[in-house]
């Protein structure tokens, strides 16, 4: 072994050494803190269920069998229109959130440079605010005898005294205003990079203005429609404070069930495995997110 | 898309959306100061929500409880962050996939699954042990857990924007690792850390969900007052409140803005 191949293994060690010493004690945190509690409440997932939602041995598939509706009392729909509820909420504010922040970040991207900074920060800032403020200010915009519940009332939208909130609706609404910024970031990108060029080209050659969308428009902002869309369905898909506060009770979603599962209905291997759902519904998106990004390229520089 | 018309319908559009962005958080602040108990109609304008809030203990202790989890899991975190965020760095060239995903986990962890895996485990934990029974620490333990990545991503991302030689020129002139860390890594780090500091405690003052399963009885946050204040049923109290973390949060964002306008 030569001279320089000491002097470069010793080096190799202390570079190793000085990677865990900086590294090791955060990585050491999440893993312990965050890791492992994922990987015990996993577990639970296939336990039984003690009686005080305590999960006991033996390991049995029983906590899915109870996701899917089957109970001590035979069949019952409540958990799958939950887990519906969870899907179609999730879907819908993703289209209404594509719907509001195309205009919004193409317009955006044609202002000038200045204002764009101001203009962002205009859509992040009431992110900042807990969201169960922002959800509280909702309910009292949308409660019986509020403006717009009248005006719904009166439009015929709605039976009589009984407010546009709780409701389904309020759930969507309150999704759509929860996750805009989501979608906004990520849109306004790929907006700024747009080549104008095509736009143009598009409407020399007498596309018509839908036409030209399609054409010119959306393939240049896939990327960030998609990274969007995960970031906005994903999240939505396990919203609980919102259904809790918007829907009063009546439009649950999968997170809702899963936090009763650990409080009063006591029930934690049934908790677990909704659980379990929403983390693989996360991967599912991380997956897509990243297949799509390498296809596409350019998708890595997420907005997070 | 040179159009003026459809550039003014675009302006019109956004307009209307940002009234829908900032309806549900002005209404709560307008609501505030109504004198009468409703949200539905304007009774005339009175402080006496704000003067209940100020004989309100039990608020005042949350006050005092949010500041202090915000306070003390920002510090571990930033302490803990930066580490993995230098040492991210520095080792750039080697294969860390895996680190990376576990700093990536607490971003994209649902919030409500890193919640109540938490509560799940520390019942386990105080049960066998004794230890982490619900209250402050567990609170501040998992708020450590979902700020870190923040903070690393920051301070890497400064790192990654040095002109790599410093780092050599600092070696040439033969400064000691001590001496690098002092006079060069910490200042050159020093807006980095800052506003890793401030966006740690401003995820921890937002955060409700993973506060909510990992709190105890004792140490309610704002969040989580309010929370019940609205389930037990609307008073114009929570909208005072409301009105006051709306207002810090807003001092907060002016002020990073102005610190990063000066450091720009």
């Amino acid at each position: 072994m030569s001279q320089a191949d000491v002097v470069w293994r010793r080096r190799q060690r202390r570079e190793t050494r000085h990677l865990l010493v900086s590294v090791l004690p955060g990585a050491l945190w999440i893993f312990i803190f965050l890791v492992l509690p994922s990987a015990y409440l996993m577990s639970v997932a296939f336990m039984t269920n003690g009686g005080f939602g305590q999960p006991q041995m033996p390991l049995t598939l029983d906590a899915f069998r109870n996701l899917a509706g089957f109970g001590f009392l035979g069949w019952s729909p409540g958990n799958l229109y939950t887990l519906w509820r969870s899907i179609f909420q999730s879907v819908i504010s993703l289209a209404l959130v594509v719907l509001v922040a195309y205009p919004v970040a193409w317009y955006i991207s044609l202002c000038r440079p200045r204002l764009r900074a101001i203009m962002l920060l205009a859509v992040v800032v009431p992110s900042w605010t807990n969201q169960v403020i922002r959800a509280f200010g909702w309910m009292n915009l949308l409660s019986p005898g509020t403006p717009l519940s009248s005006l719904a009332e009166k439009m015929g939208l709605i039976a009589p005294n009984m407010g546009l909130f709780p409701s389904d609706f309020a759930v969507t609404l309150g999704l759509v205003y929860n996750f805009l910024p989501f979608m906004v970031l990520p849109l306004y990108a790929a907006f700024e990079k747009l080549d104008h060029a095509q736009i143009e080209a598009a409407r020399d050659l007498y596309a018509s203005p839908l036409r030209t969308f399609f054409v010119a428009v959306l393939p240049q902002t896939l990327p960030g429609l998609l990274a969007g869309s995960v970031l906005v369905a994903i999240p939505a898909f396990g919203m609980y404070v919102i259904p809790e506060l918007l829907g009063g009770g009546r439009s649950q979603m999968l997170g809702n069930l899963v936090a009763s599962q650990f409080g009063e209905a006591a029930n934690w291997p049934l908790g677990a495995a909704g659980a379990l759902l929403m983390l693989l519904a996360t991967l599912m998106g991380l997956f897509i997110l990243r297949r799509m990004g390498r296809r596409l390229g350019g998708g890595t520089e997420m907005v997070i | 898309m040179q159009n003026r018309g459809f550039k003014k319908g675009l302006a019109v559009f956004w307009w209307l959306t940002l009234i829908f962005l900032y309806a549900p958080l002005l209404v709560v602040m307008v609501f505030s100061f109504n004198a009468i108990n409703t949200s539905a109609r304007w009774g005339g304008f009175s402080l006496r929500w704000y003067e209940r809030l100020l004989n309100n203990d039990v608020v005042i202790s949350a006050i005092g409880h949010t500041l202090l989890l915000a306070v003390i899991s920002s510090i571990i975190a930033v302490i803990l962050g930066a580490m993995i965020g230098y040492g991210l760095y520095r080792h750039r060239a080697r294969r860390l996939g895996l680190l990376i995903v576990l700093i990536y986990l607490p971003i994209v962890m649902p919030d409500i699954v890193f919640g109540i895996a938490d509560m799940a485990f520390f019942v386990q934990i105080n049960r066998l042990t004794g230890l982490l029974s619900p209250g402050l620490s567990t609170m501040v333990i998992a708020h450590v857990t979902f700020q870190i990545p923040f903070v690393a991503l920051i301070v890497y991302s400064r790192f990654v924007g040095l002109d790599a030689t410093l780092f050599d020129a600092a070696k040439d002139l033969y400064a000691s690792p001590w001496q690098r860390m002092l006079h060069f890594i910490l200042p050159t780090l020093k807006p980095a850390l800052l506003s890793a500091f401030f966006l740690s405690f401003t995820l921890s003052v937002d955060d409700f969900v993973i506060s909510f399963f990992t709190a105890g009885p004792e140490s309610a946050t704002l969040p989580i007052y309010i929370w019940g204040a609205i389930r037990r049923g609307i008073s114009p109290e929570i909208n005072a409140i409301a009105t006051l973390m709306i207002a810090s949060v807003a001092l907060v964002a002016v002020v990073s803005l102005l610190f990063n306008r000066r450091r720009a």
